[in-house]
């Protein structure tokens, strides 16, 4: 089915009521940050836009939680971000990020909202679908349980660079990539490093095989590795009895592709600046281009401290075609 | 070149072949390194294979150039064409022309692949129109469709034809597959 303009344009309003009516119910304020910005948070794999005097965002995480340190109380955004050299059939350069963040809320209420978004918006859609709604079931599962599943491979998620590597080829050489890795790198990049490379090479070869084998559902996937905390806490595991150290954050996928990535949020300033550093040696290594370090943001952290709170993003455009049962975003996007 | 520059129809140099990037797609799980897994194809053998590239990867582009050329005639098995631009004129073997030699008429228009200032290959025109100078006869009464017999046309190349279709006649040739696509009225 070939979605006509008019129809298109129809597609992204309906949705965008649905999302601003569901976090108005919840008690969010709407707001609207800088899209150009000195800095933006460091990624080793995401490249932002260069703005005459700055940068595109890569999201409106910083700014959003300068604004929570600041007093705004519970926040959501609808805004554009920039990656350069994404482009593919779920990926662009430009695109639209759904951004929240909750105070006081439970770490789990992100999955509902994710949930709550995603039933609204498949609901509105359906008569342009052509089909009626059913309701998609959802599941969550922890990281290391679905990696073990998948692969047999047994992780504590504790594992540097060297012992992630003695894991992996011990019983499943054939998924490890070598990790960039310098001299200019110290353990925690080096851990970086290898967690996110084997991360990919595992998603790809194992996880998104999984996700495919039963279509037609929704998928958390919890509790990520020490080392791919992003910008969560790390803390104890809530679904493992031992109760080991995991970061807390959390991706949605529905119908195998990725919608959301969530955080109970990072509120320690100086473990921030350490895991943006890590993250720069690896983007040394790598001979990406050097960026700011968001000395402004980290600043704040420390003035005015980030009340506790868990936040989530959702990508519009992805959204919106899932929610229309297609798999390439041509077939939603008035390009 | 940065992986990142990777798209349809780049033309890659590995393990010194040139290749053409057939299929592009562009995957990145979570917070991950993107994952560019491409369909590739071998400019000189047509071979077709999967490579998957990484973030950060670089890449060698390799310096070929298509060339549009006429052919002028073959000697043996020397074949003789012409730069439509610079009217120069290049001999290449059989091993260059390969099959494709089947459909090569005089005053043919193609490509001739030049990589690294060497011609590897040619690509032809889809189609081409040629001249019947033997066929068998049909057989009459036998009216199944689908039904073929052999003729042979100007090259000296044997093609299966339908039975309607008598020597002196010209059809379109299909140059990947070779085979039978209509034919010509003059």
């Amino acid at each position: 089915m070939t979605l006509s303009v008019a129809e298109r344009v129809i597609l992204f309003d309906l949705a965008l009521v649905e999302i601003r009516e569901h976090f108005r119910g919840a008690g969010l304020r709407e707001v609207m940050t800088p899209v150009r910005l000195d800095a933006v948070a460091l990624e080793p794999y995401i490249e932002p836009v260069r703005a005459e005097a700055g940068w595109l965002q890569t999201s409106p995480e910083l700014p959003m939680k300068r604004l929570l340190c600041a007093g705004s109380g519970a926040i959501f955004q609808i805004a554009p971000v920039f990656r350069r050299a994404e482009r593919g059939a779920l990926h662009r350069e430009e695109f639209r990020l759904v951004e929240w963040y909750r105070l006081g809320a439970d770490f789990a209420s992100l999955r509902r909202d994710a949930e709550a978004i995603v039933a609204r918006v498949r609901a509105a859609l359906a008569p342009i679908r052509g089909e009626p709604s059913r309701t998609l079931p959802w599941q969550t599962i922890a990281v290391l349980e679905v990696i073990e599943r998948t692969c047999g491979l047994r992780l504590s998620g504790q594992e540097d660079a060297e012992g992630l590597e003695r894991v992996v080829c011990s019983r499943r050489p054939d998924l490890w990539i070598a990790p960039p890795s310098g001299s200019g790198m110290d353990v925690q990049a080096r851990a970086l490093s290898a967690w996110t490379t084997w991360f990919s090479t595992w998603s790809d070869r194992c996880f998104d095989p999984w996700l495919a084998s039963v279509p037609g559902r929704g998928v958390h996937l919890v509790e990520f590795p020490g080392s791919l905390a992003a910008l969560a806490e790390v803390g104890p595991s809530v679904l493992c009895s031992t109760g080991g150290l995991v970061a807390h954050r959390f991706e949605s996928y529905v119908d195998g592709v990725e919608l959301v990535n969530g955080y109970r949020e990072l509120r320690d300033a100086d473990e921030q600046r350490q895991r943006f550093q890590a993250v720069a040696q690896l983007r040394g290594t790598l001979g990406l281009p050097e960026l700011p370090f968001p000395e402004t943001f980290l600043e704040t952290l420390v003035a005015y401290p980030l009340p506790a709170c868990v936040g989530a993003a959702m990508g519009l455009e992805r959204l919106i075609m899932v929610a229309c049962g297609e798999r390439n975003l041509t077939a939603v996007l008035s390009e | 070149m940065d992986v990142s520059e990777l798209r349809k129809n780049a033309k890659l140099e590995i393990d010194g072949h040139p290749f053409v990037v057939t299929e592009f797609n562009f995957v990145k799980p979570g917070k991950g390194q993107g994952l560019y897994k491409c369909r590739i194809k071998n400019m000189i053998t047509g071979a077709v294979m999967e490579r998957t590239w990484r973030s950060g990867e670089r890449l060698t582009p390799a310096n070929v150039e298509s060339k549009k050329m006429q052919f002028l005639y073959a000697t043996g098995d020397r074949f003789t064409f012409m730069d439509n631009q610079s009217y120069e004129q290049i001999e290449l073997g059989e091993d260059v022309v390969g099959d494709d030699r089947q459909f090569l008429l005089d005053n043919l228009e193609c490509e001739v692949l030049v990589y690294n200032d060497r011609p590897v290959g040619i690509s032809l025109p889809s189609h081409v129109v040629m001249e019947i100078i033997a066929a068998e006869p049909g057989v009459k009464g036998d009216t199944a469709t689908n039904v073929t017999k052999n003729a042979t046309i100007q090259t000296g190349y044997t093609i299966q034809v339908p039975l309607f279709i008598k020597p002196g006649e010209r059809i379109k040739i299909d140059t990947r597959t070779g085979e039978y696509i209509e034919r010509v009225n003059s």
